[in-house]
């Protein structure tokens, strides 16, 4: 270990790349209506396509207790009609006109976006507004859409093999606080028991122009958006959004490991999540880094360990926010690192060697070279977002920051904020951060129980 | 029909409000394929260098034919093999080497085997770009592949195989590739996991030394350009060797009925692939076959998905498309449904097919679709500097000429509702599909019976 360790710092010493001098400033105007819309405008020639991105302050943490999975339910409701379109209008609206189109629930926003030839721009600001307004639902439609939703759960979890590892259940049992730790996609129970009137009153309290962003994105006139923005969503009235509950996590003191077994899985697997420190803190930007510096890459050094070294996997990913990345969220988070291994290595083994790398960055300083390393990883990734889906990374980031800093040009600081991290602060911030007391290991037992063994979702 | 719609718009008049009608918008902007450098080195290895975007990213992508076609029949997956030992260093570059400097050019080295190409390269920062293309040149021309690296490879390699096998769909892809090329590297999906251990670097030597050539490479590179690339391009690979390009026959593909059923017990869906070969890029009428996929399940406003998911709620997903191997393609409608409705939506997809067989879709549907096909173009060209790689790597990896591209728009909306019909009669033949159902037979047997036979023509 010590030999290899020698050779890694050498290859350092050789590589006589200093950091590179290329830059980007992204373009941002920022203002809002009299009816509390936030509005962000980033003008981009590059192709004669326009993203027009709506987000609205209600993500699954906080949708109501007894409708697990509600949010995203909801959010396939608003492409069942509102006042001038009816049912697969919208849709057809947007694909007719040469576009494509999503919604998505996350823990703390819902959005919206469509991309688009650029002289469409008028039309998806139209199309957003007339929903905004107001719902034009059925019972019929609701019917149906719980059936699609039934349906993306058995997809994407119930029939698939790790089908929500370890995205969907790691947050449920690394947190205590209920907002942070329900079943988000849901239960199909609480699915299935959803009303037509629970529909209209969540549109009612959450979609409102008070509780949104609206991010416009790519080859249009400023002058031109804005005068547009005013007449199609100026008069939509305001509502008192309440308040948002106490989401805060307890400072965790004690190591929690999870069993869960998969009936569908030829493999075991593990998954282990710290919780990370607040948003915007020194320590939240270090924390940003480390994730870099230990688990994003072939050179981070987890994988140079778990697999280059050990040969335990072929492979680990890893995230702040395993639903985004570590600029879109808004409440408490983990920053969660899993792997797939054979049953002939113990999760016990894998653990001690994860301690091993991370014990390296929480004894002493690491090298100023490798901080320097993670700040262009985590730059490159930022430039890569911001042109991802025609612009749409870029739009989710001005939605992010403006609806939950009302900062949409932190776009362009965050690198300021990642460079003024030290040495020190990163060590500092892994002592903290990376106890084995602050984390949760989550066991992933691969095919069917023996007899008598725990069953399926158990816990210990 | 009319009376329907008359009935509706009085309906609508008669409770509310006059609906409004959505602003057509401004006229359209006009939208130019960037335009690429191409050249050839003295070795044959083709170079086409195209500017894109204004954020300081380069793509850099070098395909090479060494993809899963030029596997010999008994190692299915070497190229993967080598795909992950040409990670392992070079002559001059240590594994780690290779990682920290590329990570220090804001990228990853991204080495992939798919079916005809084998992908390498990856997205740096534009000033390392010819830095880049020097490190990816050493890559592809030295190689070191330590036989040190391959037990621990193959292990990865079959975690994988196990992890890829326990999913539904790739079961399902699995055996309709089997089904429609028997015989050829493109039905060979996976090996077994005892032909995968018994792989030597012998084997993978092999491999590599026979595929990996200039006269068999294209290098792309697309981004916020700096000065340099061509020079690196020209200094890093004159000196490679040159091989010979490879020019496979596509193979024609099965065109008969068959139903194949893999048996998943308590499954909560069942996994759905129903399609055949179809006419592939080369053909005039390819064009106007993708609009006909896009009408009639490729897009969301599709035909087939308004019906099992809009109207039945039967699935989540379900997606036609036209699915290309070298210069083969095949079409395929896959959907993930309910178990207790797999009967009925195979009835769904058939009518659907069916419909559109019989009669040629009305101008305004078509319109719309050609319209979305337009505008998707424009998409796929600029979404991303990897995306515009793609649309140029598709066009000169059929053989067709760029202009393919230029005219492309044109002729979507040249495409007439007779000509979606007859496509739809000549290649969608419901008696020559392959149907792949990955469910529980306890309970579907019955409820797909009755698509074991064709009906009667």
């Amino acid at each position: 270990m010590l030999k290899l360790f020698l050779i890694a710092v050498c290859a350092l010493c050789l590589t006589t790349t200093a950091i590179s001098a290329d830059s980007f400033t992204v373009p941002v105007e920022y203002y809002t209506l009299p009816n509390g819309l936030k509005v962000i405008l980033s003008p981009d020639s590059t192709a004669p396509t326009v993203v027009t991105a709506i987000y609205y302050r209600i993500g699954f943490r906080i949708e109501p207790r007894d409708r697990t999975g509600f949010a995203h339910l909801f959010e396939h409701m608003m492409f069942q009609g509102s006042q001038n379109l009816g049912k697969m209008e919208f849709i057809r609206l947007v694909q007719q006109n040469g576009g494509v189109l999503n919604g998505s629930a996350r823990f703390d926003f819902t959005n919206y976006f469509e991309v688009l030839p650029s002289n469409k721009l008028e039309t998806a600001l139209w199309a957003e507004a007339d929903r905004m307004k107001g719902l034009a639902i059925t019972t019929a439609n609701l019917t149906n859409q719980q059936g699609v939703v039934g349906n993306e759960v058995k997809v994407n979890v119930l029939n698939q093999p790790y089908g929500g590892f370890p995205w969907l259940w790691m947050p449920q049992y690394a947190n205590t606080n209920w907002y942070n730790a329900h079943n988000f996609y849901g239960d199909l129970k609480d699915i299935e028991a959803a009303k037509l009137d629970e529909v209209q009153a969540f549109f009612k309290t959450y979609y409102a122009p008070n509780n949104a962003a609206l991010a416009v994105v790519g080859d249009f006139d400023p002058h031109e958006a804005k005068a547009m923005i005013a007449k199609y969503f100026g008069a939509i009235p305001k509502a008192d959004v309440p308040a948002m509950p106490d989401l805060d996590e307890p400072r965790q003191d004690k190591e929690k490991t999870v069993t869960h077994r998969d009936p569908l899985a030829p493999r075991p697997a593990l998954a282990f999540a710290y919780h990370v420190p607040p948003r915007n803190t020194p320590e939240y930007y270090a924390m940003g880094l480390l994730n870099e510096m230990l688990a994003q890459g072939d050179d981070s050094l987890l994988y140079q360990e778990l697999v280059k070294k050990r040969g335990y996997t072929g492979d680990l990913s890893a995230s702040i926010n395993e639903l985004g990345n570590m600029f879109d969220y808004y409440g408490p988070m983990l920053w969660t690192v899993s792997l797939v291994h054979d049953a002939s290595v113990s999760p016990r083994d894998i653990m001690n060697a994860a301690d091993g790398v991370i014990e390296r960055v929480a004894s002493q300083p690491v090298d100023q070279k490798l901080l320097d390393r993670s700040v262009t990883k985590i730059r490159a990734e930022l430039y890569d977002s911001m042109t991802q889906l025609g612009g749409f990374g870029r739009a989710n980031l001005l939605a992010c920051f403006a609806l939950f800093d009302d900062d949409p040009a932190r776009i362009n600081t965050v690198e300021t904020e990642l460079r003024k991290v030290t040495p020190q602060l990163l060590q500092k911030t892994a002592r903290e951060y990376l106890r084995p007391e602050n984390r949760t290991v989550l066991i992933w037992e691969a095919g069917a129980p023996a007899s008598g063994a725990v069953k399926s979702g158990g816990q210990q | 029909m009319k009376r329907i719609v008359l009935a509706t718009i009085f309906l609508a008049s008669g409770i509310a409000a006059p609906k409004e009608l959505p602003p057509e918008g401004s006229a359209p902007r006009p939208f130019h394929l960037a335009k690429p450098d191409d050249f050839v080195l003295p070795n044959g290895m083709k170079v086409t260098i195209v500017p894109y975007g204004v954020v300081p990213r380069i793509a850099v992508r070098a395909y090479v034919q060494a993809g899963a076609l030029y596997e010999p029949a008994d190692q299915v997956w070497i190229s993967k093999l080598t795909a992950k030992l040409m990670k392992e260093g070079t002559a001059t570059r240590s594994s780690e080497q290779l990682a920290s400097e590329v990570a220090d050019m804001g990228g990853q080295l991204e080495i992939d085997s798919g079916s005809d190409f084998m992908t390498a390269g990856g997205v740096v920062l534009s000033d390392a770009g010819p830095r880049f293309v020097a490190l990816l040149a050493d890559v592809l021309e030295n190689a070191a592949l330590p036989a040190a690296r391959i037990d621990r490879l193959k292990t990865d390699l079959g975690r994988d195989l196990a992890v890829e096998k326990s999913a539904p769909q790739s079961l399902a892809d699995e055996r309709f590739l089997q089904v429609l090329y028997p015989n050829h590297a493109y039905g060979r999906v996976y090996p077994s996991d005892s032909a995968l251990r018994g792989y030597t670097i012998e084997q993978v030597r092999a491999f590599y030394n026979g595929n990996f050539a200039g006269a068999r490479t294209h290098l792309y590179i697309a981004g916020k350009l700096d000065s340099g690339l061509r020079e690196a391009v020209r200094s890093s690979f004159g000196n490679w060797k040159a091989g010979t390009a490879s020019n496979e026959t596509p193979p024609a593909g099965v065109k008969a009925r068959s139903m194949q059923v893999i048996d998943r017990p308590g499954a909560a869906q069942s996994t759905l692939y129903i399609g055949l070969p179809v006419l592939s890029p080369s053909s005039p009428d390819y064009i106007p076959e993708s609009v006909m996929n896009a009408l009639l399940g490729g897009s969301f406003a599709s035909r087939i998905t308004s019906n099992i998911r809009e109207q039945k709620g039967y699935t989540y997903s379900p997606i036609s498309m036209i699915g290309t191997r070298g210069r083969a393609a095949y079409w395929v409608e896959a959907a993930d449904v309910t178990t207790a409705v797999t009967g009925p939506s195979m009835k769904e997809i058939f009518y659907e097919i069916d419909r559109l067989r019989k009669e040629a879709p009305g101008s305004p549907e078509l319109r719309g679709i050609q319209t979305y096909m337009s505008g998707l173009f424009v998409l796929r060209n600029t979404m991303s500097a990897d995306a515009l790689i793609a649309q140029l790597h598709s066009v000169d990896s059929q053989g067709l000429d760029r202009s393919w591209l230029t005219s492309y728009v044109q002729k979507v909306n040249e495409v007439k509702p007779a000509d979606i019909q007859r496509l739809a009669e000549t290649e969608l033949v419901p008696s020559k599909m392959t149907i792949v159902v990955v469910g529980d037979t306890s309970k579907i047997a019955d409820q797909i019976k009755p698509y074991q036979q064709a009906p009667a023509q």
